[in-house]
């Protein structure tokens, strides 16, 4: 799938992007290139700039530095407004609005409406509609956000941990419709989550941003095959000698062994058991280093930049 | 306002479903045609028109009332004139028959200039202060409408409101002074009571308050503090204005010189503001002056000395009332018009 997308439209593109606050930059020098019709995970630790990075996009902040486009536009003009859908944390809703008002909230202010779909999402969670959204629960109104989200038939979906109250079933369910909704109109989706399982099974792009800046960048299946997963025995301490010219991200040592999360520079030929790490490893992995050098795709990197440290040879 | 439509079959059946809502399959029909039964309104309109119906409602019937209860009052009025025989005898000598319908008066005139911090506080503070408190500004700033068009229609509906509301209430009210206008015991043109709640008056200030409110609660971000803030910010206004009121007209100045003991006569309704001698080279001393002197001939002799030859009294005539409310509300409007370009600017830059 990565080679047909390979040279696909971008849905994003980041440059440099930065963010201040009073207290301090919650966004530095972000710049990733998002191709059309992926669903992409954006994973960082708490305060990492995805918040910031999303609102960005869905033009609730001017950035202080840099710039985001959407399909080439940038994000206030009426060209990305209308493509675009966006799903705040905290999942605002008019409290004293019924669910048929907030629909039809949506049906006013979007050209490109489908009240069938977003019918559909809220008739699937037995949520009545003439039930006003402050009487809802947590879960509930989320649903009705979503189908407030998937009513507009955005080609690009931001959504800011949207399963974060949700059920393990109900989660399930609607990762399904996100699924299906993304694969039958080409959605472009870029979603920040905490739930690793969200990403294993549903994302096909990652973004992970942290200490402010995209540590990594890309599609999984390329970022997992760059990457070597090394087990074996330790010599003294620290990683072994021989494994000194890979880039090395990450390494741990429990009792005899280590572990190291390394982009191999060639073969690694040894005494050690090596492995494609999966999702999570690579994740804890670059989370957990912040010092590991940054890499960013082919597919990921945006044109006219050049990012010597983070690029792969294609 | 060209998004007020009126769908003509449902208006007497209520069973139809209108044609927009052709797309739902008749889901939502219990919903749909209950509002279809009215003018409907569409898009940014109906958005504003029912997140803001209550207050909206609440201003349009309380005007309502009041309009009712002033056309009453002056239909009482003006019997009691009738009767009384006004304006062939004056009203100074008629005892105390006449004091209820000056209380009424009275009453409904402080009402009335409530009105500018009534609604800049609840009206004008929590209009965009609520979004940005609950967030809803994201949700609203994430469908396919221009920012700048939903700040227009959210600030044009709620400015229409204010304008419907106090410009009625103004032109009944001042219906309602008209037969006595003229008496100046009834009410003195100058005071607050007649000056703010006539004419385009109260619907500046309410304009201003409003929309003042509205770039409150746009600073402060929360609603409650936006609404204490604004409620300050009315009261200052209300200050500042009647401080300032009298220097909206030009005062004209009469002298005479035929002595103290003839006082120039003024126009009917003037509005004395300052007086004092005026002596034969045109200096203007205190009417305070010679006051000490025993008797009536030390008086004169005094003044003699002083050289005061008459009077010099400025007033405001009654006439200017009119151009003196047009030229302080054209003030206000104009500062109401700064107010919401800082709206405008500030939703381009920062809505959430």
């Amino acid at each position: 799938m990565s080679e047909v997308m390979y040279a696909g439209e971008p849905a994003i593109e980041a440059y440099g992007l930065g963010m201040r606050y009073r207290r301090g930059w919650a966004l530095r020098d972000c710049s990733f290139r998002l191709p059309v019709g992926r669903i992409c995970g954006l994973v960082g630790p708490n305060g990492a700039g995805k918040t910031t990075l999303l609102n960005i996009a869905a033009h609730v902040l001017e950035p202080t530095q840099g710039s985001i486009s959407l399909f080439g536009e940038a994000p206030g003009s009426a060209e990305a407004g209308r493509r675009t859908a966006f799903l705040a944390q905290e999942k605002p809703l008019f409290r004293r609005f019924t669910v048929a008002e907030t629909l039809r909230l949506g049906r006013e202010l979007n050209p490109g409406w489908d009240q069938r779909a977003a019918e559909d999402i809220i008739r699937a969670g037995n949520v009545p509609f003439e039930a006003k959204i402050g009487t809802l629960s947590g879960g509930q109104r989320t649903r009705v956000a979503i189908a407030l989200a998937f009513g507009k038939r955005p080609d690009l979906l931001l959504l800011d941990e949207p399963m974060s109250d949700l059920d393990p079933v109900v989660r399930h369910e609607i990762m399904g419709i996100l699924l299906a909704e993304a694969a039958e109109h080409g959605t472009t989706v870029l979603m920040s989550t905490h739930v690793l399982a969200e990403l294993e099974n549903v994302c096909d792009y990652l973004v992970v941003v942290s200490g402010g800046g995209v540590r990594l960048a890309g599609d999984v299946d390329e970022l997992k095959s760059v990457h070597t997963l090394i087990t074996g025995a330790r010599e003294g301490d620290g990683l072994p000698v021989a494994l000194g010219h890979h880039a090395l991200v990450e390494s741990r040592t429990s009792g005899r062994q280590f572990t190291a999360l390394v982009r191999p520079e060639g073969p690694v030929i040894g005494p050690w058991e090596t492995d494609t790490p999966n999702m999570e490893e690579l994740l804890l992995a670059y989370l957990r280093s912040p010092d590991a050098p940054p890499l960013i795709t082919p597919t990921a990197q945006v044109h006219r930049q050049g990012f010597g440290t983070g690029a792969v040879a294609a | 306002m060209s998004t007020f439509t009126r769908s003509s079959t449902s208006t007497s059946t209520g069973s139809t479903s209108d044609g927009k809502n052709g797309t739902t399959d008749g889901t939502l029909n219990a919903t749909t045609t209950e509002a279809t039964r009215r003018p409907r309104l569409s898009g940014m309109t109906w958005l504003v028109w029912r997140q803001h119906r209550a207050g909206f409602w609440a201003i349009l019937a309380a005007t309502a009332l009041s309009v009712a209860w002033i056309v009453y009052q002056r239909g009482q009025l003006v019997d009691f004139l009738d009767g009384y025989g006004y304006p062939g005898k004056s009203l100074d000598d008629e005892g105390g028959k006449f004091q209820q319908y000056k209380d009424a008066f009275s009453f409904v005139s402080m009402g009335l200039q409530a009105i500018p911090i009534l609604l800049g506080v609840f009206l004008g503070a929590p209009l965009l202060a609520g979004d940005l408190e609950n967030g809803t500004a994201k949700l609203v700033a994430a469908q396919s409408m221009s920012r700048t068009r939903c700040l227009a229609t959210k600030l044009a509906l709620a400015g229409l409101v204010a304008v419907v509301s106090t410009g009625v209430l103004s032109a009944v009210f001042g219906w309602w002074w008209n037969p006595v206008k003229s008496d100046v015991t009834f009410m003195d043109w100058t005071s607050g009571a007649a000056f703010n709640t006539t004419g385009p008056v109260p619907v500046a200030l309410t304009l201003f308050s409003v929309f003042g409110g509205v770039a409150i609660g746009v600073v402060l971000r929360r609603t409650l503090t936006a609404m204490v803030v604004t409620f300050g910010f009315t009261v200052v206004l209300q200050l500042v204005w009647g401080y300032f009121l009298l220097s909206l007209g030009n005062v004209v100045t009469v002298t005479t010189n035929k002595g103290v003991n003839v006082y120039p006569s003024l126009p009917h309704g003037a509005y004395e503001i300052d007086q004092s001698y005026v002596t034969g080279s045109g200096d203007l001393v205190g009417w305070g002056t010679c006051s000490g002197s025993q008797t009536e001939a030390a008086r004169q002799v005094c003044l003699d000395k002083a050289d005061v030859v008459g009077w010099s009294v400025q007033y405001l005539p009654m006439s200017q009332m009119n151009a003196m409310q047009w030229f302080g509300a054209s003030i206000l409007f104009a500062l109401t018009a700064g107010v919401v370009a800082f709206l405008f600017f500030w939703g381009r830059k920062r809505l959430v």
